[in-house]
Formats: structure tokens, C-alpha cells, sequence
């Protein structure tokens, strides 16, 4: 098994900054997530759930010392990533991906909101499916 | 805008242009009609048929096809549609004053959508969705039911004239009758329950159970459907609230999905974020 890291980028970027979250909910994402603290996390997939109100994303990810972390990502509706490329159970329990997003602002809590993931093969996800046509993202 | 709870997503998702092609079912690209649109199809009693799966051209977070009405959010900000001289006031200077304090006090973290309790009036006013963007309208001689493909949503609306029933409790979606004027479908809406929270012009907000909705339908071709609705709630507001008129495409595909709401983790964040005072304006 391959050894996985977790490498957390602390501080404002500029992206980031410029960042629009270009979902639809009932729930403020900014209130929840802050754009100033990105992460970056490697691991395997353990769940990943297409529902509402939002999906979710579950890895496991370990550390430099070998400790397993348990992460949790929120992306966008269901319905939004099926029908923007995202096809369900094309990532299965067990994938090594690596996740780009943002932490939750309780920093007790190892979750963030998903950005980018991308694939071992490196296909690239958005919050919202495919990663296709990044001016929408 | 204080008054309302923010949904900055929906506003996001509002800005989004207009590009590119329109998408299919299940991520697999559709192709896209572009074809002028053909007459108004019509049931064997003469009225229009409003069957089929509408949404704004797109779903959330993609890219409406062009020809479409575009990004979802409806009409671009100060813009009432079928309107002329001063646009009707918006929803939230309609608050009663009591109603204005106790949106003071609420914030997101408060939204019941995120404890999968589906919205009385949904994304972009329209009773056709939820808390999605996407719903199919299925129509017989005697009724035509909205399903709505988030939060289990379903509207019976029937169509044989018969007055609201007096025997069913208040409901997230509340009770419909309908009637034709013309071509125009009308839907009464009334017996909403209070716990469910309401779109409003890009945000969210509570209501009474006094909510009654009038929603006119109109099918102008094959491929659109125009929505134009009134909102009362004389517990709430101090008077009517005319909606901006939304214009829905026909889907390329005839199928919605059936898409669960089960998900916690996202009303617990906005509970932890809401003790670090985020989340409340």
C-alpha cells in the first residue's frame, strides 16, 4: 500500500480570494467553509454519497506518523454533478484521489468543501461533476 | 438585503453565463434542439399539455445551452418580467415589522432544507422544483402532478373544478386546485404548513401558514413554459408579492431522478460554524 500524505496549505491565495462558489443550495457555503484556509488531502475513498442537500466525499488519509485521518468533503447537489459528468460509482470504495478544497471553519472537524478531486489517473472533478469548462466553476 | 437569509450559492449560481452546450442525463451530453420550437401540443380535450421535464436549461452548476433563458436564478437582478412602468415591490420590503426583527434573528444554520425538510415554494419560485432546479410536469384529463426531483416533492393539482379539500392537515406543499383560463393553467395553492421555508428572489425565508400561492402556467411553444405567481401571507407580509415571471425549457430528457435527502453533515457544520457567530448574516 501506497503511503498517503496530508499536506495542509495554510494562508490566503489569491484564487482563493477570487473564489465563487457557482452552486445552488439552501445554505450559505461561506458562512461554513473558509476560503482562507485551503487544504489539500491524499488518500483512499471510503464513501462517497450523491444526496441531498448536498453530496459528500469520505477518504481516508494518512499522516506523516501513518495515522489514519478520516476526511469529509461537501461538493454540490446530486443532481448537479450527475448531469455535469459526474456518473455514479464511477469512483469506487478504495480509489486514491487526491482533494482540493477549503476547510470548515470548525477547525475540530477534519472537513472541508470540495474544489477539485482528482483521480490516479488524473481525472479532475469539480463541486459540481466533470471539470470541464472551468469558467462555470 | 438583511431582511432575508442569505443563500449566497443561489446567487452565485445566478451569475453564471450563459456558454456553452447544454448536458444530458446522467453527465452524458445531449444533444441540443435547435430546431424552432413546434406547436403547442395539447390533450384531447383541447387544453395544453404541460408534460415533460423543465428546467432553465441547465442543472445547478452547469452551463445552459445558448437559445436557452439561461443561467439559473431567473431574471437578472431589479428585472420583473412581464411588467412595464415601476417594477412591484420586492419581496422583502413587504415584511411586516415583526416579521423584519424576527429575520433579524435567523441565519442559515436555520434553513429546515438542511435537515431535508423540502421548501413550500422552490429554487426560483417555482412550485415545479425544491430545492433542485429540475421537475417534471405529468398531465391526464384530470390532473396535472408536479414532481419535483429533490426532497420527494410531488403537487396534485386537479383540474375538474373541484374546491380545496377541508380534510387534509397543512403539508410542506400545501393543498392545489386548478382551472384553465385560456391556455393558462391556474394553480391555487393553500393549507401550507409553517415549517418549511420558502424561496424568495435568490434567498430563503419563513412564512406563515397563511401562505397562499396563485401560479399561472403557460406552455408558449413545445419547448417553453412560462410561470407567473402571486404570494400572500397576510401573517407576514403587508401584501401581495408578485413574482418575477420564470421561463422554463423543456429537458432533453424525460426522466428526472429520484434523489434522496439524507445527508447531516452539512447542518452540523452550520451549527459549529453559527457558534463562531458565522452563519448568521
Amino acid at each position: 500500500m501506497k503511503r498517503y500524505r496530508l499536506h495542509i496549505l495554510a494562508g490566503s491565495f489569491v484564487a482563493l480570494l477570487a473564489f465563487v462558489m457557482p452552486a445552488v443550495a439552501h445554505h450559505s457555503f461561506t458562512a461554513v467553509f473558509d476560503q482562507d484556509q485551503p487544504v489539500t488531502v491524499h488518500g483512499l475513498i471510503t464513501q462517497i454519497r450523491l444526496e441531498n442537500p448536498h453530496s459528500w466525499f469520505f477518504l481516508d488519509v494518512r499522516d506523516a506518523t501513518g495515522k489514519v485521518e478520516k476526511w469529509a468533503f461537501e461538493a454540490g447537489t446530486p443532481s448537479g454533478m450527475i448531469r455535469n459528468g459526474f456518473k455514479p460509482g464511477i469512483i469506487k470504495a478504495g480509489a486514491e484521489v487526491t482533494v482540493k478544497g477549503i476547510r470548515a471553519r470548525d477547525m475540530s472537524q477534519k472537513m472541508g468543501m470540495l474544489r477539485e478531486l482528482i483521480t490516479a489517473d488524473g481525472k479532475v472533478y469539480g463541486a459540481f461533476g466533470s471539470q470541464v469548462g472551468s469558467e462555470t466553476r | 438585503m438583511k431582511r432575508l437569509l442569505i443563500t449566497s450559492i443561489v446567487t452565485a449560481a445566478m451569475l453564471t453565463p450563459v456558454l456553452a452546450a447544454q448536458r444530458g442525463t446522467a453527465g452524458t451530453p445531449a444533444q441540443v434542439n435547435t430546431t424552432a420550437a413546434g406547436a403547442v401540443p395539447r390533450m384531447a380535450d383541447g387544453h395544453p399539455d404541460l408534460s415533460g421535464v423543465w428546467w432553465r436549461g441547465s442543472d445547478i452548476g452547469g452551463r445552459p445551452a445558448p437559445g436557452t433563458p439561461g443561467a439559473l436564478g431567473g431574471s437578472p437582478a431589479g428585472a420583473r418580467g412581464g411588467g412595464r412602468g415601476a417594477p412591484p415591490p420586492s419581496f422583502t420590503s413587504l415584511y411586516q415589522p415583526w416579521a423584519l426583527e424576527k429575520a433579524k434573528t435567523l441565519g442559515d444554520k436555520d434553513d429546515p432544507s438542511l435537515r431535508c425538510i423540502p421548501t413550500s415554494f422552490g429554487t426560483l419560485n417555482v412550485s415545479l422544483f425544491s430545492v433542485g432546479a429540475v421537475g417534471q410536469i405529468v398531465q391526464t384529463p384530470k390532473f396535472v402532478v408536479m414532481l419535483t426531483e429533490t426532497y420527494h416533492g410531488f403537487k396534485l393539482v386537479p383540474t375538474d373544478g373541484r374546491a380545496h379539500r377541508d380534510d387534509v392537515p397543512p403539508s410542506y406543499r400545501g393543498d392545489s386546485v386548478g382551472h384553465w383560463e385560456g391556455d393558462t393553467l391556474v394553480v391555487d395553492t393553500t393549507n401550507f404548513s409553517d415549517v418549511p421555508w420558502m424561496f424568495a428572489e435568490g434567498r430563503v425565508s419563513f412564512h406563515s401558514d397563511a401562505l397562499h400561492i396563485v401560479e399561472r402556467y403557460r406552455r408558449v411553444d413545445a419547448n417553453t413554459l412560462e410561470i407567473e405567481a402571486t404570494v400572500e401571507d397576510p401573517m407576514v407580509l403587508t401584501g401581495p408579492w408578485t413574482v418575477p415571471k420564470q421561463t422554463l425549457t423543456l429537458a432533453p430528457f424525460d426522466q428526472i431522478m429520484d434523489l434522496n435527502c439524507s445527508g447531516l453533515e452539512t447542518q452540523s457544520l452550520m451549527d459549529a460554524a453559527a457558534k463562531q457567530n458565522y452563519g448568521k448574516k
